[in-house]
């Protein structure tokens, strides 16, 4: 209780801080949108990435 | 239920009784049976005077006044028409409540933050989706505004500047502009040191336009209407445009002639020793 009162004192009560707050967190959900699809698709891809066979080209 | 308004209490059910109920027909037929006094004598029924209660919706309608009302008014009557709201329950809105709220012995002001953060919560997560979305869009459009990757590809090119002799000035295609290279000697790094600043029509000394004194670098447009001068000729013993007679000189300097500036130096750069990047 004391938690959600002091969230949306901090937090919700003012629209600057919540804009505030909001625009973070898309930030933060992009960047780890972007990191989680690109881990699947190197997962998914493995063994046919560059990365990956960059040790049979190169000295 | 108060449907039979008429009873036939302890009547003889005889045609010449039931007629008295079928006024509509003219006229009775009487059947070919012989009907005795005491054949059917009914047995005396018990009626029940119940009040009227109604429960259903409609039998309350019905009750409502619809037609002929009067209304009399006056020190013994009142006029207070009383009207079957007081005995409807009030609706249960348990379905539409938020559970912190469903108990009616609890304060509200106690549940109100949580609440609250709830409604919060979800408009802030609304927004954050719009601000991906709108990110996503705008860059998007913004993207397509800058150059491809073709065009960066074609946007530098690399010069071995061994090939270039001494005393030389060689013409490269560069972003779709003639590209001058002039490999000076060490006679016209001196000439052009020596000209004095305040006596050029765009003043700037030889060093503001080289990196190394040896290579001029400047762009084979020139500056009066966009000709391509020619090198090593004019009076000046740089470049000289044949258009209108635009003489530059061994760093690319407007010396005589209509060009009001000097040619442009690009941006570049010495990669190595003997490379030269330009753009």
């Amino acid at each position: 209780m004391s938690i959600g009162k002091t969230i949306y004192n901090s937090i919700f009560k003012r629209s600057s801080t919540f804009t505030l707050a909001f625009i973070a967190s898309a930030f933060i959900f992009e960047r780890t949108l972007d990191s989680a699809c690109d881990t699947i698709f190197d997962n998914i891809n493995k063994g046919k990435l560059w990365k990956d066979i960059k040790d049979n080209y190169t000295q | 239920m108060s449907f039979p308004r008429f009873n036939l209490k302890g009547k003889m059910l005889k045609p010449s009784t039931v007629s008295g109920y079928f006024r509509a027909t003219s006229q009775v037929v009487s059947n070919q049976l012989n009907v005795s006094n005491n054949a059917a004598i009914l047995p005396k029924k018990k009626v029940a005077h119940i009040p009227f209660q109604g429960t259903s919706a409609l039998s309350l309608a019905k009750t409502l006044p619809n037609a002929n009302l009067s209304v009399s008014c006056g020190p013994a009557a009142s006029l207070q028409v009383r009207w079957a709201h007081t005995d409807i329950t009030v609706p249960n809105f348990d379905n539409y409540r938020r559970n912190s709220t469903k108990d009616p012995t609890r304060k509200a002001s106690e549940t109100e933050d949580t609440r609250k953060n709830f409604t919060y919560l979800l408009a802030g997560g609304l927004g954050a989706a719009s601000v991906y979305g709108t990110k996503n869009i705008v860059t998007y459009f913004i993207s397509s505004m800058s150059a491809s990757a073709d065009v960066l590809a074609l946007a530098k090119i690399e010069v071995k500047l061994g090939d270039i002799p001494e005393g030389k000035s060689v013409t490269f295609k560069w972003r779709g502009k003639p590209l001058f290279i002039r490999h000076r000697t060490a006679d016209e790094i001196a000439a052009e040191r020596a000209v004095p600043v305040e006596s050029l029509r765009d003043p700037q000394h030889d060093n503001d336009r080289i990196q190394k004194p040896e290579w001029l670098v400047v762009l084979g447009v020139c500056t009066h209407l966009g000709c391509v001068p020619i090198a090593n000729s004019g009076d000046f013993g740089g470049y000289y445009c044949p258009c209108h007679g635009s003489h530059y000189d061994a760093s690319g300097r407007i010396r005589k002639g209509p060009a009001p500036l000097n040619l442009e130096v690009p941006y570049y750069e010495f990669a190595a020793e003997d490379t030269l990047v330009v753009g």
